[in-house]
């Protein structure tokens, strides 16, 4: 969870915000869709980075938490005829139990054993998943129609979606209540300890086991939320999950492992570099590449700088 | 060996995929006897593959020839990529080639001209005019090479020295022995493997494309196999294999619906009871009855 | 130390060796097929004569993890079950038996081998995606048994068959019999009702193998009857789900037809998105393999034009239709959601009629009352096997223009099988 040295921070932020200000000039779409995708790329991926920085475990089955999420949401509104959005709460509680159950029974058991065993074991999880999901619901997508989603708002000549920014704004709760847990409430400072000493902690009296199944809770509890907002705009299908981990776990790696904040940074940086391809004719089809070359260059600079071992 | 021969086509066929997935794992296992992790064999495997599909069509080169192709290709690539990325440790390195992965597919998918593009190519004919015996010995002749190579690796005296120090990077650094260049060498000769058996994949079946040569499977089922079958070892990854493989199978004839969650189910059960795969608990079994 | 790793290789080889041999007396002939079969004997009690004769054997390979091929072998078995409740055929019941391709080129190549060497079947039925097809190419023409497939439209499939297989019929048209049976659509629909405009189409289609192969092979097409454009988007299906850049690219160049080609992920976002930016344009047309669950109710689906086979509004023209609908809703209690379920249904009918015809299942025999084919099938058409651009016997070649009207998929042309007319233009977003 190290913060970044100030001075460094006015590197990464300066020219970012003289890059916005430019590409804002000349595609203003790009910025304004790109934010959003930021946004919903940051808050899918805090709760893996949440897991990977204090548990210490690449869950796999990160985006299939957020599918069960989803699909709980989309039951829900189909039996109440309510909004989908309702069952963010009951969503997020489903989840966290579930969290703490498979936690007892699944991950508590790997917790210092080697990452790739804990690697596996959590891929074995998302098979599971992902398998349920299909006997359960068919590989046939859901999505759910609300009038708000196609909300949209007009400054000047400018047409935009104003939906999108609901990710944005879920992305920063998401790192300002993480950030508020683990550095002012007991738990949370007990859970950063052991994050990154778990045998000092353990020394010190905190119960290791009991705060790594809270933070497992916990980030899959908000899997679950993010996945009832995913629904909103987005359909859902048993293998939706895949795609989901596989963004975050690179985010995750390019912010540097459990760094919260870099997760922000990051998202917006692959977010706008994304939309200002897309929003051009003859390279759209590049638009991947940029994602996974910027992940690339990042952790090789990282490397240079601070020679990570 | 020679037992699928009388086992009948299917059996053939079936053991081929095996030995497919085997050389695959126990050349991502014989990275990780180095200390490093490599998300990237389905990379690895894709330009193997594409090599040999458009040299084998464009260049008329003989089928066999063109997996050597393949299996130049991949290694060439691993050297640039090694000699800048493998100084990265853990998880960097590891996402950087899964990245790659991502980014070898986005390339072929966008050069329509040379790759075929999104639709891929198609080749006139299968390796042996698709004789299933005759691809099934090609198959164990990469698997014995490979295995052989993994023995080879294991009896070299970096090896040793890595395997003591496998835990403690102060002892690997005053050492003097020069880790970073041995795995660069084991990552080259690792993926020139993965090239090969790709360009045998693409042979096998006459066709090469995006989606499915560089399918994130070829990545993520060997490393599974080797995590059940045990990591460090030849024999783990061959257990592994061969396990996982025809359970997978086997599975498949049993129970059409829902065979993959009993996949997943064993993968995760394995995982939690034998957490030093299928070839450390059978080890740990010999040793107490000794 | 050596040793001891010797050991450890030789303990590795003999298990390989075990394992295999270990499974080969199941494959020995006799032993009864790990396979589910169905409709083996349903007829004993009506027509114990046909019970008793060995039956004639289909082998499907159908991906069985996805709708469109749990479906698509729902309907099969139902043929087969229909079959073989009228007697089956030759006085013998037909046997389905289905192996799961998991989607993946290999495993329906070696579900092949199985079915050829362990169950051997008489014919190979089934099929769905392209890339699977193509992997199997080189097992079908090892076999060159008479082969007759539901699925694949990537013409790449066509160019791995070969034009020498004359053993291979299939079903589904190519995608570039899809992209002129279109041209076909339009130039009627526009004659009688002079009104709607198709000359400038813009396309969104997705990166992969599908998208781009399908606006590939109407773009060489469609040049000579309408301007088009295109842009390819990453599907929700793979990860992606933002339209918006794409959506805007389309809005400026005002088209007459805005067109996408994806996966069912998509269809939800793409007129949400198209809401969101405010672009209406005369006609907004998605071509996906199926649709997500009941997209129909949503209020945004009104008056939204799609590219397809079948819809179960074909009921009300098509009696072979209405009691396919009728018989799959009795046995399984849904409606079919995908078109390929039809397809399945016609699949194992076109066998059965053949083989009855044929009077034998020896092959040339077969393949000679292949060619005669005239089957009404549930998706509306009349399926009869003509030569396409390299095989000889191609199926279906006509798609069908549909639209969503009041929450029902309705078919607009082709007008024998019309079960509606066209609303248009489309309505504006507002107020939806």
């Amino acid at each position: 969870m190290s913060a970044l040295p100030r001075s460094r921070r006015y590197q990464i932020a300066v020219p970012l915000a003289l890059f916005i200000v430019v590409l804002a000039w000349w595609h203003p779409y790009a910025v304004i869709e790109g934010v959003q995708r930021a946004g919903l790329y940051a808050a899918i991926a805090l709760p893996m980075a949440l897991i990977l920085g204090i548990v210490g475990i690449v869950n796999l089955a990160h985006g299939d938490f957020l599918m069960l999420g989803a699909y709980l949401a989309y039951w829900f509104a189909v039996h109440t005829q309510g909004d989908p959005l309702v069952a963010i709460l009951p969503a997020a509680l489903g989840l966290f139990l579930l969290g703490a159950v498979v936690y007892r029974a699944t991950i508590k058991h790997v917790i210092g054993s080697s990452e790739l065993s804990q690697l596996l074991l959590t891929f074995g999880l998302a098979i599971v998943l992902q398998q349920t999901a299909t006997l359960l619901w068919t590989s046939q997508p859901v999505s759910i129609n609300t009038e708000y989603t196609s909300t949209s708002a007009t400054i000047g000549s400018l047409t935009f979606g104003t939906y999108g920014f609901v990710y944005v704004a879920a992305a920063v709760i998401e790192f300002a209540g993480l950030t508020f847990f683990l550095q002012r409430t007991r738990l949370g400072q007990a859970a950063s300890a052991s994050g990154q000493n778990p045998v000092g902690a353990r020394i010190v009296g905190i119960n290791v086991d009991r705060v790594y199944l809270i933070v497992f809770s916990i980030s899959l509890a908000l899997a679950g939320a993010v996945g009832v907002l995913f629904l909103t705009r987005h359909a859902v299908f048993p293998l939706v999950g895949g795609g989901l981990t596989f963004k975050s776990f690179c985010l995750a790696a390019m912010a540097g492992l459990g760094n919260l904040r870099g997760i922000l940074w990051c998202s917006l940086i692959l977010g706008l570099a994304e939309s200002l391809v897309s929003t051009s004719k003859e390279y759209a089809g590049w638009a991947d590449l940029i994602f996974f070359v910027a992940i690339v260059a990042v952790i090789l600079v990282q490397s240079h700088r601070r020679q990570v071992t | 060996m020679a037992f699928p021969l009388y086992a009948g086509v299917y059996l053939q066929h079936t053991a081929t995929i095996i030995l497919t997935y085997l050389c695959l794992a126990l050349s991502w296992d014989m990275l990780v006897r180095t200390g490093q992790i490599s998300f990237g064999v389905a990379g690895f495997f894709g330009i193997g593959a594409y090599s040999a599909a458009l040299t084998a069509l464009n260049l008329k080169l003989d089928p066999l020839l063109s997996i050597a192709v393949g299996g130049l290709a991949a290694m060439a690539a691993a050297l640039v990529l090694g000699l800048t990325t493998l100084q990265l440790r853990g998880m960097y390195f590891a996402i950087t080639t899964l990245a790659l992965t991502e980014i070898f597919r986005v390339i072929v998918r966008n050069l329509p001209g040379l790759t075929g593009g999104p639709e891929g190519t198609v080749l006139p004919s299968a390796i042996f005019d698709g004789d299933p015996t005759k691809t099934y010995w090609l198959l164990l002749a990469i698997a014995l090479v490979t295995i052989a190579i993994s023995e080879a690796f294991q009896r070299t005296r970096v090896y040793f020295a890595i395997t003591s120090i496998r835990h403690d990077e102060m002892v690997a650094r005053s050492s003097g022995l020069d880790i970073f260049k041995y795995a660069v060498f084991v990552f080259a000769v690792t993926s020139a493997i993965q090239g090969i058996v790709g360009a045998s994949f693409a042979q096998q079946y006459a066709f090469v494309s995006p989606e499915g040569t560089f399918d994130i499977d070829f990545t993520l089922l060997p490393i599974a196999m080797c995590l059940l079958g045990g990591m460090h070892s030849t024999l783990g990854p061959i257990i592994g294999a061969l396990v996982l493989g025809s359970v997978a199978e086997y599975l498949k004839l049993q129970l059409p619906y829902g065979h993959l969650l009993v996949y997943g189910a064993v993968i995760t059960l394995v995982i939690l009871l034998m957490p030093q795969g299928v070839a450390g608990k059978m080890k740990e079994q010999f040793v107490r009855e000794q | 130390m050596t040793g001891k790793r010797m050991r450890a290789v030789c303990v590795g080889c003999i298990l390989l060796a075990a394992l295999i041999s270990a499974c080969a007396p199941a494959a020995a002939p006799g032993t009864p097929p790990a396979t589910p079969t169905v409709g083996t004997t349903p007829a004993a009690a009506a027509q114990p004569a046909a019970a008793v004769k060995k039956p004639i054997k289909l082998g499907a390979v159908i991906p069985l993890g996805d709708i469109t091929g749990a479906q698509s072998a729902k309907a099969m078995k139902l043929a087969v079950k229909e079959i073989n409740a009228k007697g089956g055929v030759l006085g013998r019941p037909l046997e389905l038996i289905v192996v799961d391709d998991e989607m993946k080129p290999d495993k329906g190549a070696a579900a092949l081998d199985k079915l050829a060497t362990v169950d051997k079947v008489d014919v190979f039925i089934g099929g769905m995606a392209s890339g699977v097809l193509l992997g199997q190419a080189p097992t079908l023409k090892k076999y060159a048994k008479v082969t007759v497939w539901t699925g694949a439209a990537s013409s790449k499939c066509e160019e791995a068959i070969g034009a020498d297989a004359d053993w291979f019929f299939h079903i589904h048209p190519w995608d570039y019999n899809q992209g002129a049976s279109y041209e076909e659509g339009w130039t009627a629909i526009t004659k009688r009702y002079p009104q709607i405009k198709v000359e400038n189409q813009f396309w969104a289609y997705e990166e992969g193998a599908f998208g781009a192969g399908t606006f590939k092979a109407s773009q060489d097409l469609y040049n000579q009857w309408a301007k088009i454009q295109g842009q390819s988007f990453k599907s929700a299906a793979v990860g992606g789900g933002d339209y918006r850049a794409v959506l805007r690219q389309a809005k400026e160049a005002k088209p007459d037809v805005f067109i996408w080609v994806g996966y069912e992920p998509d269809a939800m976002g793409f007129v949400q998105q198209a809401k969101e930016i405010g672009f209406a344009p005369p006609i907004f047309l998605g071509s996906p393999p199926g649709w997500p669950v009941a997209f129909g109710k949503s209020p945004l689906s009104e008056a939204v034009w799609l590219y397809g086979m079948w819809a179960p509004a074909i009921k009300e023209v098509s009696d072979v239709s209405k009691g396919f609908l009728d018989a799959y809703v009795k046995e399984y209690g849904e409606e079919p959601a995908t078109y390929f379920s039809p397809l399945g249904y016609a699949n194992v009918y076109i066998v059965a009629e053949a083989i009855r015809r044929a009077g034998t299942i020896d092959k040339p025999a077969l393949i000679t009352a292949l060619e005669k084919t005239e089957y009404k099938s549930p998706t509306g058409d009349v399926v009869t096997f003509t030569p396409s651009k390299i095989i000889k016997h191609q199926g279906i070649k006509k798609q069908k223009i549909l639209q969503y009207q009041h929450g029902q998929q309705q078919v607009i042309w082709p007008f024998e099988v019309a079960t509606a007319k066209p609303a248009y233009p489309f309505p504006s977003w507002e107020g939806r």
